[in-house]
């Protein structure tokens, strides 16, 4: 690895994110380039001054007892034990309660409506004020699915998790993402075309396990995301942002999005590859 | 109070607070929020099914501190938060010599920062916590954690730098 490859690197390299091949390779790298040895030197320096400087605030004296109190307020004023309450009176805390561990099993409903889809919603609602944009548009979303798939894309170069199976050969990544996953993403190899495999991993999309396929154009790699449509089919779109294009389309029931930093031209080969090597 | 929701949440409480205390900046604040925060992790404790309790009482605790700085921001402004994508450059001109960086600097510092930037930096250098326990406290992928971690590094370094040279214009 060169300081350029490095670099980028070093942040999950220090918090100890990174994979074992990776960790070989940027700690040779620094036992033999000074300069990135001394910006390390410098990034563990600081990391050591926020863990160390920066105080942990503990609960002021009496908060446990304030805290146990409430508690037994809120279970003498509940007749019954909260296994037992009516789903409408708990309906109000599903805003603030989070909905992800919650979401694998939850059988109240409301009105009809899994609690969980409000759950989401209040979720959705909250984030989109955060970042300061309307979710109701399907527009927004569409971006915002285009923006953490070239997230995913980013940090699959950085860290450690480009690929969970290595392999260019067709016939062992397919099998691989068998019994991982409740579909089965078409792989194919397209070295003739220009864009060996390089192999495939698990990786989360839109709130659920989507299949990656890891493609090469000469040094860059192509992050193809698989999942599921589910009756929400992705129209055929690009979009760009900061040097990087997403690309989606829906074939047989399953979404696809191609994210990389190859040229719009060279990533439009590369889906007309997969797609007519794919669809019949 | 069911004693297995006593001994699986209160031993975060120090968690819950410090990261309550961080977001909204008050002590008083930050009680209020914990308080309400157990009342709602009590509440829908049955929903409760897996073994990290720390992180399930601190996503219900940032929820509660989010709630109550969307309903402050209106009276007071505060800093455009920005996650930007792509790598962070790492400082090499002129480098920053952490080994000298005082407490109450530092912590001045963090408070400047958009409490997105402070709660990554909080969960992570405080907690201890894995990129995978902050993506799923603050419900974003781990990629953004990655990103979100070294830009809230770096404008904590700004900060610090600002603070330092206007302290020691001060004292000239």
């Amino acid at each position: 690895m060169n300081c350029d490859e490095v670099r980028p690197l070093l942040n999950a390299s220090l918090d100890g994110e990174s994979d074992l091949v990776r960790q070989v390779e940027v700690d040779a790298h620094l036992r033999g380039c000074p300069r990135c040895a001394q910006l390390a030197a410098n990034l563990r320096a600081r990391n050591a001054a926020l863990r160390h400087q920066l105080p942990r605030f503990t609960a002021p004296a009496g908060l446990a007892a304030r805290v146990q109190q409430t508690l037994a307020a809120e279970a003498a004023s509940v007749p019954a034990a909260p296994t037992a309450a009516p789903a409408s009176t708990r309906a109000p805390e599903a805003s603030a309660t989070p909905g992800q561990p919650a979401e694998p099993r939850r059988p109240a409903t409301l009105l009809g409506f899994p609690t969980w889809r409000f759950t989401g919603l209040a979720a959705s609602i909250a984030l989109a004020m955060l970042v300061g944009y309307n979710w109701g548009a399907s527009g927004a979303r569409r971006t915002r699915l285009y923006n953490e798939a070239i997230g995913e894309h980013v940090r699959s170069l950085q860290a450690s998790h480009l690929l969970d199976v290595v392999s260019t050969d067709q016939h062992t990544v397919k099998p691989w993402f068998d019994g991982k996953l409740d579909f089965s993403p078409p792989v194919v190899d397209l070295a003739a075309a220009g864009f060996p495999l390089a192999g495939g991993r698990l990786d989360h999309l839109d709130h659920r396990t989507a299949a990656a396929l890891v493609y090469h154009r000469r040094l860059h790699p192509i992050n193809l995301f698989v999942w599921p449509a589910n009756g929400d089919e992705a129209s055929e779109r690009t979009y760009q942002r900061d040097g990087y294009t997403a690309e989606s389309w829906s074939h047989g029931g399953l979404n696809y999005l191609a994210v990389s930093e190859i040229p719009r031209a060279d990533l439009d080969t590369f889906i007309h590859a997969y797609r007519s090597a794919t669809e019949q | 109070m069911p004693s297995t929701f006593e001994q699986t949440m209160l031993p975060h409480l120090d968690a819950a607070y410090n990261l309550a205390r961080w977001l909204l900046r008050h002590e008083h604040d930050a009680e209020d929020a914990v308080q309400d925060a157990f009342l709602r992790a009590w509440r829908g404790f049955e929903r409760f099914h897996g073994s990290d309790g720390r992180g399930w009482l601190l996503t219900i605790v940032r929820n509660v501190c989010y709630t109550r700085l969307r309903e402050a921001r209106r009276s007071v402004p505060t800093e455009a938060f920005d996650d930007g994508v792509g790598t962070v450059p790492l400082e090499e001109a002129n480098p920053i010599d952490w080994s000298q960086a005082r407490s109450a600097l530092l912590q001045r510092a963090l408070e400047r920062l958009a409490p997105e930037f402070r709660e990554v930096l909080v969960l992570h250098e405080l907690e201890g916590m894995s990129y995978r326990d902050i993506a799923a406290v603050a419900d974003i992928p781990i990629g953004t954690v990655m990103s979100r971690l070294a830009r809230a590094r770096q404008k904590l370094g700004s900060e610090l730098r600002t603070l330092s040279e206007t302290e020691a214009a001060h004292e000239l």
